[in-house]
This record gives structure tokens, C-alpha cells and sequence, in this order.
């Protein structure tokens, strides 16, 4: 097994109609052994700014923790919270410091930018960007996630529907992966509010 | 004349030549030396009578035999009396034993899954998940791991379902053929035997099966654990497969001799279900046997991700902080 299939993840975010919604699994795994099922790999960055960092669980919450601290540098010198365009930029530039000896992550990064225009976008892991429309994944299930995104995405949906697909999108792709699952975490962020909500899922 | 009587040892003399992973081995064979000396001796006019002595060095050579063949094809000197061994092409490479470790790798299916079967006062209870593993890939979470033999008789497969289920086959219709050529069932014991001795002559080939065969016979109940490696045990209590550590958890510590048949068979489902949510490999539904005096029955198959919130119902979250709508005044 790879490296990046060590932990196990699953990630995957889809954009609506001036909202976008960010789902993850909440296995963490050392191969086939399961250690816990409430692993958190989607982090906020600001309200309207989350990130998900998919691969190796360490470099995961590594990559977060630097994240967090050049983006808290942004606001104390600009004043103000970053926009999505430029987290990516700054990803994607802190990935490709390490080409020799790399983060084992793939992040997916979703936002609101300006006039709450949703972005969303994924890396592998030396930073090259991938900015799509409608939805970006990555982790063990990446391939099921984009049989079922691709089946079930329609443009322009609204928060409770994006809810539904994305939700439906996750379970039945890790309901194929060994080392994916145990539950599902999925965030809505629209313009007003963010909702934060756990999946039941199969618990196998 | 001279009767001259001698005692002469010969010993099989065996050379081997190790070049780059192969072996060569060279015989002296011992009737050309005796007749050299016979026709010699005949040609002086004298008459030898010997009484040879013949030490063989019984060298055991099982420990060198690999599953790649004898380099080279055709060998005069080794095809006497020796099997000639299947050959075919070798590979080109520039890391012979590391291609051969990773080709058996490669085929080699993982037992990702978990069965377990124990003997206790009432029968034997055998259980197993049904979840299909392709490295990460869940292929399927519906595969009968439990398999009919025949009537008072079940096997469990863990490693290659098509070994497993092959061979599974082939041995009810071993002991079909023995209950109609000596007019009564097959023992538990025959019949894990039967299957043992086929595996251990497919030993090295790369087959995988790790099997356990429960049944019921004149003894009382039965339970032996067969792999292709060739091993047979009789035991009491087996688990097998890569969620096998977590259902020994369960089991062990659960296991009592005077179970019930209800008890016995809900601590089979409890095992399985434990080992489902550890162990990666393992999931799908939780089936359960139990093999009684009158043959097997089949007494549930639950399916694993409702068991999970059977026995541990989702408790509404405390709400600490409600927003609600502000009341204009």
C-alpha cells in the first residue's frame, strides 16, 4: 500500500447556488486496523474559507497548523480575511517548497470569494491546481466519489439539496473503500450561516 | 586362484554448483564404477567376488526445491528415477529473487476477513463476514464465506474464494464418494484430513486457503483448521483471517463451555461485528451457523452497519446553545 493510502480518507466538495459544501470521512486507519472514528480533516480557515487536507493524518494536521499561522500573519498585515484565490495560490506554493521531499496530503480547498461567488479547488500533493465548476475529490475512494459526483451533480442546487447529493455522493463511495468510512462529516457554508452536520454511516 | 574377498564402500558422491540461483547436482553413479572394475578384472583372469557396502548419504533435498524449476531444460543424468519438474522460461532479470518474491506476492490474495467457529456444549457455531476485498477496493459485501459440504458438514473460506471454493466442493464430493463406498458418513476427522493432504501436495504453488471445517459425527462435534501451507489442528476455538485478532478479543473473553445455543450464537455475531468495525477487510453481513447432532442450521445474517446501531443507539446530541429568532419588541 501506498503512503497515501495509510490513513485512509475520503474528501470531496461540491459548489450550489451561491453555497458550496465540503464532506469528509471520519476514519483514521494504520492500514486495515481502525484507531478512531471521529478524525477531523476538514478545518476552518475563516467563515468563509475551509479547507480539507486528505493523505498521510500527520502531514494533515502539520500542513493545517502552517496553514493557520500564515494566514493569521495575512490578517494582522492586510487587515482583512484572505480570499480563496489566494489560499490556493499560498497551498500551492507551500506544497511545491517541499518538491524533493513532499507533503504526503491532497488538499481540497473551498470558499466564498467576492460577491460570495463559491470557488472550490484540489492539488496533488507538489501543489498543482485543479479549479473546477461543480466538484473537486480526493482520498482512497477518489475514484467511486467520481463515479457517484459525476451521476448525481446538477448545477445551481440549493444548500438542502446540495446537503442530500453530497451526502448520498460520500456514503455510497466509501461504502466501496476498506479504508474509508465510519461516519461522515459535511459542512454548508452559504453567504449567512454554515452547518455543520455528522453522517450515520456504516460502521464496517 | 585367488579368492579374494573385498569390502568396498562406495558413496554417492554429490557435487553442487551454485551459479546465480541455480543448482546443479552431478551423481557418480555407483553400477558404472562396479562394472569398470568387473571388465577390467575379467580381462586378467582373475575372479573377484565382492561384497559391497554401500553407505548412501540420505541427503534431504525438499528444503532446496523452489517453485521456480532447474535451469536448463533436459538432463540425462536426472531424469532417472527423478520426476522431471514442470519447467518453463525464466525471466530475465536482473533481481531474480526479488521478482519471484514479488510475482507470489503479487497473485498472492490477502485474507481480508473474519471467521471464527468454537465448539461448546450444544454443537459447534461457526460464523463469518462477507465482505470481498481487492486492496482497497471493497469488490463485493454479499460473498458466502460459510460453505455446505454437505449436510451435517461446513467449511469457512478466508484467502482465495475461488481456492476455497473449488476445493471446498471437491471435498463434499470426497466424502459423498466415501459415504457411498463404506456405507457411512465421513468423520469429521477423515474429512479435514482429505482436505489437508490435497493442500499440502499444492504446497508452494501459491494456492490460499484458510479453512476450518466444522461437523457433527459419531464423536460428537468437530472442528479442525486447514491451510494451504499443509497445517491441520484440531482446536476448539479457531478464528482466521485479517479481523481474526479482534474476534479473539470478543470471543475469548466471552467463551464459556455451557453456553446456550442463543448465547453461543449471539457471542458469534458480537465477535464478528467487533472485528467488522476494527479491522478494514471485513464488513458486509454477519452470518451465523450453528452444527447441532442433526446437521447444520443457519440462524442469522444480520447486516453489520445495523448491528452497530443496535447495540449502540445514537443518543440526540445535548443542545447547550439554541439561536433563536429575537423577539421584536
Amino acid at each position: 500500500m501506498s503512503i497515501f493510502e495509510y490513513n485512509g480518507s475520503a474528501l470531496v466538495a461540491m459548489v450550489g447556488k451561491n453555497c458550496f459544501a465540503i464532506a469528509s470521512d471520519r476514519r483514521l486507519g494504520v492500514q486495515l486496523q481502525t484507531i478512531a472514528t471521529d478524525f477531523q480533516r476538514i478545518f476552518k480557515i475563516h467563515d468563509k474559507l475551509f479547507v480539507g487536507l486528505s493523505g498521510l493524518g500527520s502531514d494533515a494536521q502539520t500542513l493545517y497548523q502552517r496553514l493557520v499561522f500564515r494566514h493569521k500573519l495575512y490578517q494582522l498585515r492586510e487587515e482583512r480575511d484572505m480570499k480563496p484565490e489566494t489560499f490556493a495560490s499560498l497551498v500551492s506554493a507551500m506544497l511545491y517548497e517541499k518538491r524533493f521531499g513532499p507533503y504526503f496530503v491532497q488538499p481540497v480547498i473551498a470558499g466564498l470569494g467576492e460577491d460570495d461567488k463559491p470557488f472550490i479547488c484540489t492539488m496533488d500533493s507538489i501543489g498543482a491546481k485543479e479549479l473546477a465548476k461543480d466538484f473537486v475529490v480526493a482520498g482512497t475512494a477518489s475514484e467511486s466519489l467520481y463515479g457517484a459526483c459525476e451521476s448525481m451533480f446538477k448545477p445551481d442546487m440549493d444548500h438542502e439539496e446540495l446537503f442530500e447529493t453530497i451526502s448520498q455522493a460520500l456514503v455510497s463511495s466509501i461504502d466501496r473503500d476498506c479504508l474509508s468510512g465510519w461516519g461522515g462529516h459535511v459542512y454548508i457554508v452559504t453567504p449567512t450561516e454554515v452547518t455543520e452536520r455528522i453522517l450515520k454511516g456504516r460502521m464496517d | 586362484m585367488n579368492r579374494v574377498k573385498y569390502r568396498i564402500s562406495w558413496f554417492i558422491v554429490v557435487q553442487e554448483i551454485t551459479s546465480s540461483n541455480t543448482v546443479v547436482r552431478t551423481f557418480f553413479l555407483l553400477n558404472q564404477r562396479v562394472n569398470d572394475l568387473v571388465d577390467i578384472s575379467q580381462l586378467k583372469g582373475f575372479r573377484f567376488e565382492f561384497s559391497l557396502s554401500v553407505e548412501i548419504m540420505k541427503l534431504d533435498f525438499s528444503g532446496l526445491e523452489s517453485s521456480a524449476p532447474l535451469y536448463g531444460g533436459s538432463n540425462e543424468l536426472l531424469s532417472d528415477g527423478f520426476s522431471a519438474a514442470p519447467s518453463f522460461d525464466l525471466p530475465v532479470t536482473s533481481d531474480f529473487d526479488g521478482f519471484q518474491k514479488n510475482s507470489i506476492q503479487m497473485v498472492k490474495p490477502a485474507k481480508g476477513t473474519t471467521t471464527l467457529a468454537f465448539i461448546f456444549k450444544e454443537g459447534v457455531m461457526v460464523a463469518a463476514d462477507s465482505r470481498a476485498s481487492m486492496g482497497g477496493y471493497i469488490s463485493s459485501q454479499s460473498v458466502k464465506k460459510i460453505i455446505e459440504i454437505n449436510p451435517y458438514m461446513l467449511g469457512t473460506m478466508a484467502g482465495g474464494a475461488a481456492d476455497c471454493q473449488f476445493w471446498h466442493r471437491n471435498l463434499g464430493i470426497k466424502c459423498r464418494l466415501h459415504e457411498l463406498a463404506n456405507k457411512r458418513r465421513i468423520s469429521v476427522t477423515g474429512a479435514s484430513k482429505l482436505l489437508a493432504n490435497i493442500l499440502y501436495s499444492y504446497r508452494g504453488m501459491g494456492l490460499s486457503v484458510g479453512t476450518m471445517i466444522a461437523g457433527w459425527d459419531e464423536k460428537g462435534p468437530g472442528l479442525y483448521y486447514v491451510d494451504s501451507e499443509g497445517g491441520r489442528l484440531k482446536g476448539t476455538k479457531f478464528s482466521v483471517g485479517s479481523g481474526s485478532p479482534y474476534a479473539y478479543g470478543v470471543l475469548d473473553s466471552g467463551y464459556k463451555y455451557d453456553l446456550t445455543v442463543d448465547e453461543a450464537a449471539e457471542l458469534a455475531r458480537r465477535a464478528i461485528y467487533h472485528a467488522t468495525f476494527r479491522d478494514g477487510a471485513s464488513g458486509g453481513v454477519a452470518s451465523v451457523y450453528h452444527v447441532g447432532p442433526n446437521g447444520w442450521t443457519k440462524l442469522s445474517g444480520d447486516d453489520v452497519g445495523e448491528l452497530h446501531y443496535s447495540y449502540y443507539p445514537v443518543e440526540p446530541a445535548i443542545v447547550e446553545q439554541e439561536m433563536t429568532e429575537a423577539v421584536v419588541a
